[in-house]
């Protein structure tokens, strides 16, 4: 029903455009209904939901482009819009780089990428997966003090209509639900976290989500200091999310690529990772969650091979049609953004479908084939330093652990590292065998030889 | 309907639902962004943003909803909506929300502004842009990459609530910047003018934009990255640190704006943000600072980009000490968080991104107030240090004490005179010590910076907040790490 409607809206607005003389036309109208339970000191505090959608209109006159996003869908109010964006798009200087707005391709729709369940998940519903997150944190131990987290619902739906004849859509749900536990011991605070996706509400495992939190914090309380340096280092799989993340956006996308910024430009056909390291961005895999077969232009979201047996090069770029056709011989890779604006305007294109290829170990496996290393569940604030050398930095946080002679010793206060990945993931020699969905990035545990370390919080 | 009629409609429906307080946002928003990158324009985009949010607390638990719809029978379903999702919050509460007292208030509040951004022609924009961004370009071949920004943001709002406040807010913001990247080999340069993410930004009028002068900057923006990619780098060592107000403007926002959220102190954004090293026990007894260290939430100063007539829960403006000097003093709260340390009355830092998000304890303007120095002075009286300028990274643990920041540019102060230029410079610390060796602040380069790109909350909104500086001194930073 939804992209039915959706449908409608953008084939009359491109119509629309076309009389007020626009010579191209492109318009993409969405819907966004969102619930989100929060809760922190384990009880509820936020509990929110929300319906948005619009239209996000770019009209060309003669490569001068004009763009427009209104939040309604009704008729009057779109007329309206397509005046303002036609007078925009006539003052503005026009854009030589501009080759045209994508032409129609051939496009199929993801099966069970929206689960009706999902989309209309009630409050009640939601309350109930709270409450048992919360009661089986505190049942694992007296020295629970308190379980935070949220607890979402949403589906989004869109469709992309333009004067060349594309006519595509998209329509995704997803449930996700993360938890942080707190635990006491003598003044001394452990955290713990564990996370979990999913398109269908049904997956969710409030319990073992809860169960993994409450195990990590508990043993973290009365954590030692570990002096900074090179450290063998086994990432969890929220790590190593993180970590691919930050180079989708600092690497992978043809923004950075094209000013220069990006390692991946001076490191062409160069094996720069480990030989075991294969990382892929694919919307149509069947572990990616923002499961949309057509990009915020239409566009057919083709997979990209972002690292391929550790080798990075001109096809590991993700596009979309301005930057495509800045290159020769380049076009969209349908990485464009969906239609959901935030003040910030249009984001770069960068993979958001991350899938790594899984190893064959065991996390237990590399704990137990390290000497003396650190254990990360998850980093907090991570932010490039240096992103033609791939530096970031960033802490850990919500359990760290020393392991010593191929044993977890017990925590350890939180640290930072400051590190170039493409020495990082130089020397990687176990890969875990599970895949961990995410939201944007599907990966399993890596072990690294070394992490550089350069400094140590106070808890 | 009118705005109003449809608020009263809605808060009368709340407490026939049976709510025992409610509060909605009506509003408008225009967002305006314009992009010149390598000579073209690259972004000319409008964004309308309209709709209602609706605070509900029923059974004494909270509930919200917001949908895009402005029609009677939206505002109904809508309010239903978030006194079923209270009804549905309070099965898992562990005591009552309890407000702390508030004026009742039926007020208006406008910006002051000389000339309405949104009337300036585009084209005359555009050619500012244009021309700014071709002189940082044609600087140097080696620049690689070179842009101009420009913003402007209209908000619209009314806010309604059932002790029987009724304000309406016009808030008007703009600004933009410069950017421009140096390439040579592998090696990456950048310089940003006035400040980095695309620019400062006021609420005031064009006026404002017009007084950055971008294209008067663009040659020394281009001139400085070229310059560093044959820079010296940044030693590794313990040094007198000299900060400059660009910079030392997201120092605050990290170090002091986040931990002293009482949210965060609280506990309540634990799964995402972090808690704070700032905890309720502190209060009026740690010593966060130097005894020339003074901090303040200050929604009233003219032209900070935090500045408004009201808060997003109906609470005046006003300024609040975080920090007295060198003692943590003070927090930014809501009027939930308020009652809950028995505060007499909200600090007024409760703001939403848009009427359809929820408010969130958020920063208006973090302002250092000013010292007694020269920035000049600062630097002819250090012997020994650096000069570092303009944020490029930025990093800070969950209870904002480890933090790391990176900077665009940096000099050799040597003998009280500004040196070698340095690439590449970062710094590192611990936030009370750090702000402990606070030994020199500015007052006659003390301004309002404005960043319009705080995240914060789940799910995330992000907020435009200012900080009001000068230049400062730190003994014995650490500095340089990267290798
Ligand atoms: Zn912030």
């Amino acid at each position: 029903m939804a992209t039915k409607r959706l449908q409608n809206v953008s084939e009359k607005t491109v119509e629309l455009a076309l009389k007020e003389k626009a010579d191209q036309a492109q318009a993409a109208s969405f819907m966004w209904d969102s619930a989100l339970t929060r809760f922190a000191n384990s009880q509820i505090h936020q509990n929110v939901a929300s319906k948005a959608g619009g239209v996000a209109l770019k009209i060309v006159i003669d490569k001068r482009i004009g763009t427009l996003t209104v939040n309604t869908l009704e008729e009057n109010r779109i007329k309206e819009t397509i005046k303002q964006a036609v007078k925009i798009a006539k003052i503005t200087p026009p854009n030589r780089e501009f080759t045209g707005l994508p032409k129609p391709e051939k496009w199929a729709p993801i099966q069970g990428a929206f689960d009706k369940d999902t989309a209309n998940c009630s409050p009640d519903y939601r309350a109930d997966i709270v409450g048992e997150a919360i009661d089986t944190a505190h049942s694992k131990s007296p020295i629970v003090k308190a379980v935070a987290g949220s607890f979402s619902t949403e589906m989004l739906a869109f469709a992309v209509s333009n004067s060349l004849g594309v006519s595509a859509w998209a329509k995704i749900s997803l449930a996700s639900i993360n938890t942080t536990v707190i635990s006491e011991l003598d003044g001394s605070e452990g955290f713990g976290y564990a996370e979990q996706s999913s398109r269908n509400v049904k997956d969710i495992r409030p319990a073992q989500i809860a169960d993994r939190a409450a195990e990590k914090s508990i043993s973290s309380v009365k954590p030692k200091k570990l002096s900074p340096g090179e450290y063998e280092t086994v990432l969890s799989p929220l790590a190593v999310g993180t970590i691919f993340n930050y180079l989708g956006y600092i690497g992978f996308s043809a923004t950075p690529f094209q000013d220069g910024q990006s390692f991946v430009k001076y490191h062409l056909k160069e094996q720069v990772f480990d030989r075991k390291v294969s990382v892929k961005d694919d919307a149509r895999d069947e572990h990616s969650l923002i499961a949309v077969p057509v990009d915020g232009e239409g566009v057919p979201k083709k997979a990209v091979k972002l690292v391929d047996a550790g080798v990075v090069s001109e096809r590991s770029i993700c596009y979309d049609s301005l930057t495509g056709g800045r290159e020769k011989g380049k076009r969209s890779t349908g990485h464009s953004f969906p239609p959901i604006t935030s003040g910030f305007g249009q984001a770069r294109p960068m993979p958001i479908n991350v899938v790594a290829a899984p190893g064959d170990a065991a996390i237990e496996e590399m704990i137990k084939e390290t000497g003396r290393g650190i254990f990360v569940t998850r980093f907090h604030y991570v932010n490039p330093v240096d992103p033609t050398k791939a530096i970031l930095t960033g802490l850990t946080r919500d359990g760290t652990f020393l392991i010593e002679k191929g044993e977890i010793v017990g925590p350890i206060v939180n640290m930072r590292f400051t590190d170039s990945m493409l020495s990082a993931l130089k020397r990687v020699p176990m890969i875990g065998k599970e895949l961990e969905q995410g939201e944007t990035a599907t990966v399993p545990a890596i072990k690294l030889e070394k992490l550089r370390f350069t400094g140590v919080t106070q808890h | 309907m009118m705005f109003s009629e449809l608020g009263k409609k809605s808060l009368e429906e709340a407490v026939r639902e049976g709510a025992s307080y409610a509060d909605i946002r009506i509003g408008k928003i225009f967002d305006e962004n314009l992009t010149i990158k390598r000579g073209v324009p690259e972004r000319v985009t409008l964004l309308q943003k309209s709709g209602f949010g609706v605070r509900a607390i029923a059974k004494g638990a909270w509930g919200f909803a917001s949908s895009v719809d402005l029609t009677k029978n939206e505002i109904v379903e809508t309010t239903r909506r978030a006194v079923k999702i209270a009804l549905a919050s309070s099965r898992l509460k562990k005591k009552d929300v309890a407000l702390t007292p508030q004026t009742t208030q039926r007020d208006k509040y406008t910006t002051p502004l000389k000339r309405d951004p949104f009337k300036v022609p585009l084209d005359e924009k555009l050619d500012v842009l244009l021309q700014a961004e071709r002189t940082v370009a044609g600087h140097s071949n080696l620049i690689k990459s070179s842009s101009a920004f420009f913003r402007a943001v209209r908000e619209e709002k009314l806010f309604m609530n059932t002790d029987g406040s009724e304000i309406i807010q016009e808030i008007t913001w703009c600004g933009g910047g410069l950017l421009g990247i140096a390439v040579r080999n592998s090696e990456v340069q950048r310089r940003s003018y006035p400040s980095p993410f695309r620019g400062s930004f006021s609420t005031k009028g064009y006026e404002f934009f017009q007084t950055l002068d971008l294209p008067g900057h663009a040659k020394e923006v281009g001139q400085e990255a070229v310059d560093l990619l044959d820079a010296e780098k940044c030693p590794s060592e313990e040094t007198n640190l000299v900060i400059r107000g660009d910079q030392l403007a997201l120092q605050i926002h990290e170090s002091c704006g986040h931990p002293t959220e009482l949210d965060r102190a609280l506990g309540t954004e634990a799964d995402y943000a972090g808690t704070s090293f700032l905890t309720p026990e502190k209060l009026g007894k740690l010593r966060y600072g130097s005894d020339k260290v003074n901090i303040v939430a200050d929604a009233t100063v003219p032209g900070g980009l935090g500045t408004f007539g009201y808060d997003d829960e109906g609470t005046k403006a006003k300024q609040a000490y975080l920090v007295k000097k060198g003692l943590f003093t003070g927090y930014q709260t809501s009027r939930e968080t308020a009652h809950e340390l028995e505060l007499e009355e909200s600090s007024g830092g409760m703001r939403a991104d848009s009427p359809l998000a929820l408010p969130l304890i958020r920063m208006t303007n973090i302002n250092l107030l000013p010292g007694d120095w020269k920035a000049e002075e600062i630097v002819e009286d250090t012997k020994s240090g650096i000069l570092m300028l303009t944020n490029t990274s930025w990093s800070i643990d969950d209870k904002r004490l480890n933090f790391q920041f990176g900077t665009e540019i940096a000099w050799k102060i040597r003998n009280g005179s500004k040196g070698k230029m340095l690439k590449n410079p970062t710094y590192t610390g611990i936030t009370p010590e750090f702000w402990g060796s606070c030994n020199a602040i500015s007052k006659d380069d003390w301004m309002m910076w404005g960043t319009p790109n705080c995240g914060k909350g789940v799910p995330g909104q992000v907020m435009y907040v200012g900080h009001g500086c000068g230049t400062a001194r730190f003994r014995s930073v650490r500095v340089g790490l990267i290798k």
